[in-house]
């Protein structure tokens, strides 16, 4: 794999507190990455190494071949699509757009801007302030922002987490088209595996400012190296497998009603097309869901369970 | 928030009536007494307050010591508060804190500290003649750079606070936006925190401005005769010459150049934001 941009032995802290340590990560040209993980675990701050908002303690960050570590933001290259959209409330939509290129003094700048307005669509809106749009569409102005710069990589930090589930899928629609079309390397950041596995090529699961597992979407989901990643991608019932492993389902490989074990309902939950169950086992807290047609179960009510082995994914470790 | 409006202003009467009694009136009485003149209308005691070239002096140290004050503690202002406003939130709160302590010492108390520092024996001079640098001590008091000073430690809480909350009403994200799109920080400052915070400049500003154009204590303690300001000159007429006349033409001045002052600021940041 090509390392269009490449984290080596990345290490970065607030004061003392160290958020990410000695973290490695290579990126294709073109790549599109999910950083995936709880809060806490490093990838926003990661993403902003990338971006030089942070400096390291330890490590180095190349970008297309040149080292970046010590560069300032403003020298790297780079396009940052903020979470909070970070629009310019002081400017129209046109003149946030055209803001990194008239730093540059930009040849072809209204070319560029209007350009960059119609790849967003947002043509009809470049007189307006940032206050009058939405928040879909304002975070197409920070996305055409960025682009219009032509940055070597873009970040995006939580880009779909502010938006209704409509514009949501809009938005991911969206993303991919971008991408496909200006062939852009993308890394964002996300807490949502829904997200990371609908739109990432690759994405980068991390733990307590580490990587605990990278792969593809399918690897992600199936495939779970640990009792954590099994647990972050919908696993939600793990137990040892004696050998200092362990083996995982989700809640919908667990058959209820039938099989060797017995369990009692400690509780339940109507989800629509499903219905959740938590028990209560000798072999530990097992959580199932059945379709909603069946003959719903009372907690308290015991009930026979089986956790088919072929259904289980395999970890490597429990934790 | 009231069903009939009239209960509203009922409620702000008693405050009206103070302050029209206690504050308007006499205010009004002091002003007027400048427009007369052997018991008639008239602008002599302005004519003859500006045709005096000692009170023509006295009128612009005021004003640019008043403007180098606010142009300085702008400056200073504005690297504080950014300082302030980029710490974690549990110590901003702390360092916060510390910039409105001066707020609740004396100013008195706080100017004669002044004294000790800056005197013929004071700190600095000790500093200067001890080290050899100097072989007789220098003459800081009651020099006009004294009274800068003063002014400067005085007020710059103030600017700091304005600037503080201004910066605070920034969109988060709005300055590493900025230097992620290629913005080195003089292009930040310029291009999306001094436009993001003109409203801040403009209060804090007008604050500084007036307060240091009509601080009494700070000219009078650091400034003595030596240095008048229009403040102190104000009290010298009354009190040594009984000269109602030139205190009424004071007062104005002083009331027309806050209230320019105000104006002139807001329309600057107004214009600013049109282009």
């Amino acid at each position: 794999m090509s390392d269009y941009v490449s984290l080596e032995g990345l290490t970065l802290a607030y004061g003392k507190t160290v958020a990410v340590e000695g973290l490695d990560l290579s990126i294709a040209k073109g790549e599109l990455i999910a950083l995936l993980g709880p809060s806490g675990c490093g990838k926003s701050t990661t993403m902003r190494a990338i971006a030089g908002l942070m400096t390291p303690k330890a490590g180095r960050i190349v970008i297309d071949g040149r080292d970046v570590t010590r560069l300032p933001p403003s020298k790297r290259e780079i396009g940052l699509v903020f979470q909070s959209y970070a629009l310019f409330p002081h400017l129209t939509v046109y003149e946030n757009v055209a803001f990194g290129l008239r730093l540059k003094s930009a040849p072809d700048l209204d070319a560029k801007v209007r350009d960059g307005l119609a790849t967003v669509g947002l043509s009809d809106f470049a007189d307006r302030a940032p206050r009058d749009l939405s928040g879909g569409q304002q975070q197409r102005v920070a996305l055409a922002r960025s682009l219009v710069m032509e940055p070597k990589v873009l970040l995006l930090d939580e880009p779909l987490s502010n938006l209704d589930a409509r514009l949501r899928l809009e938005m991911r629609m969206e993303l991919q088209r971008v991408q496909k079309e200006t062939g852009i390397t993308m890394v964002f950041v996300t807490h949502d595996q829904a997200e990371a596995l609908a739109l990432a090529d690759r994405i980068v699961l991390m733990r307590n400012g580490a990587i605990e597992q990278m792969g593809t979407p399918e690897e992600i989901y199936s495939a779970p190296v640990s009792g954590f990643a099994a647990d972050f991608v919908g696993f939600e019932t793990i137990l040892p497998d004696g050998a200092g492993g362990g083996l995982a389902w989700r809640p919908g490989a667990v058959v209820l009603g039938s099989g060797p074990n017995e369990g009692t309902v400690r509780g339940t939950a109507f989800a629509g097309e499903r219905r959740e169950y938590i028990l209560e086992s000798p072999l530990g807290t097992i959580k199932a869901d059945t379709p909603a047609g069946a003959a719903p179960l009372e907690i308290g009510q015991s009930v026979a369970f089986d956790l088919p082995r072929e259904r289980a994914a395999h970890l490597a470790r429990l934790d | 928030m009231f069903e009939d409006r009239r209960i509203g202003l009922a409620l702000a009467l008693p405050a009206a009536i103070f302050a029209a009694a206690l504050f308007l009136l006499p205010v009004g009485i002091l002003l007027s007494e400048g427009f007369r003149a052997d018991g008639g209308w008239s602008l002599s005691a302005y004519t003859d307050f500006f045709a005096s070239g000692r009170n023509r002096v006295v009128f612009l140290r005021t004003l640019k010591l008043a403007a180098l004050v606010a142009g300085v503690s702008a400056v200073i202002g504005y690297a504080t508060a950014f300082a302030i406003v980029s710490l974690p939130p549990s110590s901003r709160g702390r360092v916060f804190a510390l910039v409105t302590l001066p707020l609740m010492i004396s100013p008195v108390a706080r100017t004669y500290a002044w004294l000790v520092i800056l005197g013929r024996t004071g700190f600095v001079n000790q500093m200067l003649v001890g080290t050899g640098l100097l072989d007789t001590p220098l003459r800081l008091l009651f020099t006009e750079t004294a009274v800068f000073i003063g002014l400067l430690q005085l007020f710059l809480p103030l600017m700091i606070i304005s600037l503080v909350s201004a910066m605070e009403n920034m969109p988060r994200d709005a300055v590493p936006a900025a230097r992620v799109l290629g913005a080195n920080w003089l292009q930040v400052f310029a291009k999306v925190i001094l436009p993001l915070t003109r409203e801040g400049l403009v209060v804090g500003g007008t604050l500084v401005f007036t307060g240091s154009m009509t601080a009494y204590i700070t000219p009078a303690i650091l400034g003595g005769s030596k240095v008048l300001m229009l403040e102190t000159l104000l009290y010298q007429r009354v009190t040594v010459a009984s000269d109602f006349a030139s205190a009424s033409v004071i007062a104005m001045i002083l009331m027309v150049m806050a209230f320019s002052a105000n104006l002139l600021l807001k329309r600057l940041a107004s214009a600013r934001r049109a282009k």
